[in-house]
Parts: structure tokens; C-alpha cells; sequence
């Protein structure tokens, strides 16, 4: 059997002063990631950054949010014939290390996800006190709603066997998408199990990352999608 | 009180107009509007009517019983547009994924310079 291709998937928005970093420390983690990032209609120079580096580069024409970005990766990297996709934020959060654990999860341990969860080790790092609380009742919600007992439900870091990945739907455009791939686990009846995972709350990722109040945004994002 | 059945009069007629000069719509709907603001004229100018319908049903006077109607009516406005929307951006979002991937950019086809110097 010929080693899996794996295919990173990286939604950007205004990225432009990381994205070289990000890019620059996944491909020193390992060169054979096929890495694709969606630019989702930056202001900045996210697109010029990307073009210089060794990626795949999807430019949406305009800002659709970061549910739509990564649901273009992933309709990309399974024309291309990916065998596991993994999803990867642009801002320098996560370590390019973690992508290996929840491979070596998906590859031999047979399951078809693989979640990231940011509190499955001792203490997270640094973690805002409001963030921790807003994301534990994500976690009892994410519960009642889907069925799913994971510990950590926004957290971006996963990876898909491709062809579970084929029976999703992702339709949230916006943040909603995380709760959204979660109904998607349970739906389509898939295995999966979480992995450690570490996030580094860097000042800029901290501006960039979810406020508490898009917490309620994600919650309305949710009610609207049983009205279609 | 003519001066207000004035005032209603001329912006029924210019919101009337503003529909009507669209080319593009089917003659039912021109019908539909036509009656639908020649009832609101014929409000405007006989109010005695509202409240006399009003009282049938048991509501004090004519204006509340429009502007109960008007509420509802506007809800239904809100709420058609909205799932309107919902299409509209899912067609959008379509389209954009289709032209994002149709023109990929693939690493071996990026410009080739070195990483530029970060400050």
C-alpha cells in the first residue's frame, strides 16, 4: 500500500502577517503535507503571501467566513484524492506537531475523525478565564444536541478520513460550522476519538480568535439552520 | 384632517409608482398591487370604514386594527426575505467555491521568490 497523502487545510483571513510562519514552521514539520490555503476574501495581502509559498492556494471571491473556506479546502483536497484531510488555523495557534498525533490516530487506530481537544491535557496554556467558561458550556450544549461526549467543541484541529468526509454537508458559512461538524459526526454515524492537542494564545491570536459574544452569534447561526 | 389624508395620498401614489415602473414584473403582480393600494386609498379616505370593521371583531378603533395587520404583514416581509437570503448566499457561496477552485493556484505554479524578510 503507498503511504497516505495527507492534505492540510488552511482557511485565511487577513492573515498576512503569520501566514508565512505557519506555513514555513508546517512545512519544516513535515514536506510531504499537501497544504491549501483559502484566502476567503483577505484586505490584505494574505493572497501574496500564499502565492510565494508551496501551497495550494483557493482565493474566494469574497469574505464568506471561515465555515465556507474550510468546506472549499475540503471539496478541493477530495477532488485531488486526498486520503486524510486535516483542518488548520492560519493565526499560529496550533503546533504543527499535533497534526502527527491525530494522523497516527486516524492511520492506525482506524477511526474516521480525529478531534483536537485542548483540555485533555494537565492545564491548558494561559487560557482567558471567560474563554474557558464559554467553551464548557459549548461543551455541555454540543452534548444535549448531538450526543457527542468530547471535552473541547470549537477546537479546530482534526482530521477526517477522506471518504467520511464525502458524506458531509457543511453548510454554515460562518463560525457555526464547528457545532455543525459535530452533527455531522453523529449523523453520519462515524468513529472518532479526541487527541490532546496544545494551543498557544499568542497576543495576536487573541485578537483574532472568537470574542466571548460570538458565542450568542454561533447559537442564533444554529437555531436558523432548522428554519430551511 | 385633510391635510394628513394628503400626505398618506401622495407617498401611496409614489410608493405605487416606484413598483409599477419596474419592467420586469408579471402583470398579476401589477394587479395585486393596484388593489392592494387602492384598498389603502380607499382607507385613507373613508377611515370610518376601518373602525366600523374593527368594532365587528373587537378592536376599538380602525387604526389599531391596521397597524395589527400592518405588524403581521411585515413579519411576513421580514421572514420571506430572510429565507430568501438563506438561498440567495448558499448560490453565492456555490459559485464562489466553483471559481476559487476552477482557478487554484497549485505550489509548483506560485511565484518562486525568496520568503520575503519579516520585521
Amino acid at each position: 500500500m503507498t503511504e497516505p497523502t495527507i492534505w492540510v487545510i488552511i482557511p485565511a483571513y487577513n492573515e498576512g502577517r503569520v501566514l508565512a510562519d505557519v506555513i514555513g514552521e508546517l512545512l519544516d514539520y513535515n514536506r510531504s503535507y499537501h497544504l491549501v490555503v483559502i484566502d476567503d476574501g483577505s484586505t490584505d495581502n494574505t493572497s501574496l503571501i500564499a502565492r510565494e509559498c508551496a501551497v495550494h492556494l483557493l482565493v474566494h471571491p469574497m469574505n464568506l467566513g471561515q465555515g465556507a473556506a474550510l468546506a472549499t479546502g475540503i471539496d478541493y483536497a477530495l477532488r485531488q484524492r486526498a486520503d486524510i484531510i486535516v483542518t488548520f488555523d492560519a493565526d499560529g495557534q496550533m503546533r504543527p506537531a499535533d497534526i502527527g498525533s491525530l494522523v497516527d490516530v486516524v492511520i492506525n487506530e482506524g477511526v474516521d475523525v480525529a478531534l483536537g481537544s485542548r483540555f485533555l491535557t494537565a492545564q491548558p496554556e494561559k487560557m482567558p478565564a471567560i474563554r474557558k467558561m464559554v467553551l464548557k458550556f459549548a461543551t455541555v450544549f454540543t452534548r444535549l444536541t448531538t450526543g457527542l461526549k468530547i471535552t473541547d467543541t470549537h477546537n479546530g484541529m482534526r482530521a477526517f478520513r477522506a471518504d467520511a468526509l464525502r458524506k458531509f454537508n457543511i453548510t454554515q458559512n460562518e463560525m457555526a460550522h464547528a457545532s455543525e461538524i459535530l452533527s455531522e459526526i453523529t449523523r453520519n454515524k462515524l468513529t472518532y476519538r479526541e487527541v490532546p492537542v496544545t494551543i498557544r494564545y499568542t497576543e495576536y491570536s487573541k485578537g483574532k480568535g472568537q470574542s466571548v459574544s460570538n458565542a450568542i452569534n454561533i447559537l442564533f447561526e444554529l437555531f436558523s439552520r432548522g428554519t430551511k | 384632517m385633510i391635510t394628513i389624508k394628503v400626505i398618506l395620498i401622495v407617498i401611496l401614489l409614489i410608493i405605487l409608482r416606484a413598483f409599477l415602473v419596474q419592467k420586469s414584473l408579471i402583470l398579476v403582480k401589477r394587479a395585486v398591487a393596484v388593489l392592494m393600494f387602492a384598498g389603502l386609498l380607499f382607507l385613507v379616505l373613508f377611515p370610518d370604514v376601518s373602525t366600523w370593521a374593527a368594532n365587528r371583531i373587537g378592536v376599538g378603533r380602525g387604526v389599531d386594527l391596521l397597524f395589527y395587520f400592518a405588524h403581521l404583514f411585515f413579519l411576513l416581509v421580514a421572514v420571506s426575505l430572510w429565507r430568501r437570503l438563506i438561498t440567495l448566499t448558499a448560490a453565492v457561496t456555490h459559485l464562489s467555491r466553483e471559481i476559487a477552485i476552477k482557478n487554484a493556484v497549485r505550489p509548483e505554479e506560485g511565484v518562486k521568490k525568496s520568503r520575503p524578510a519579516e520585521d
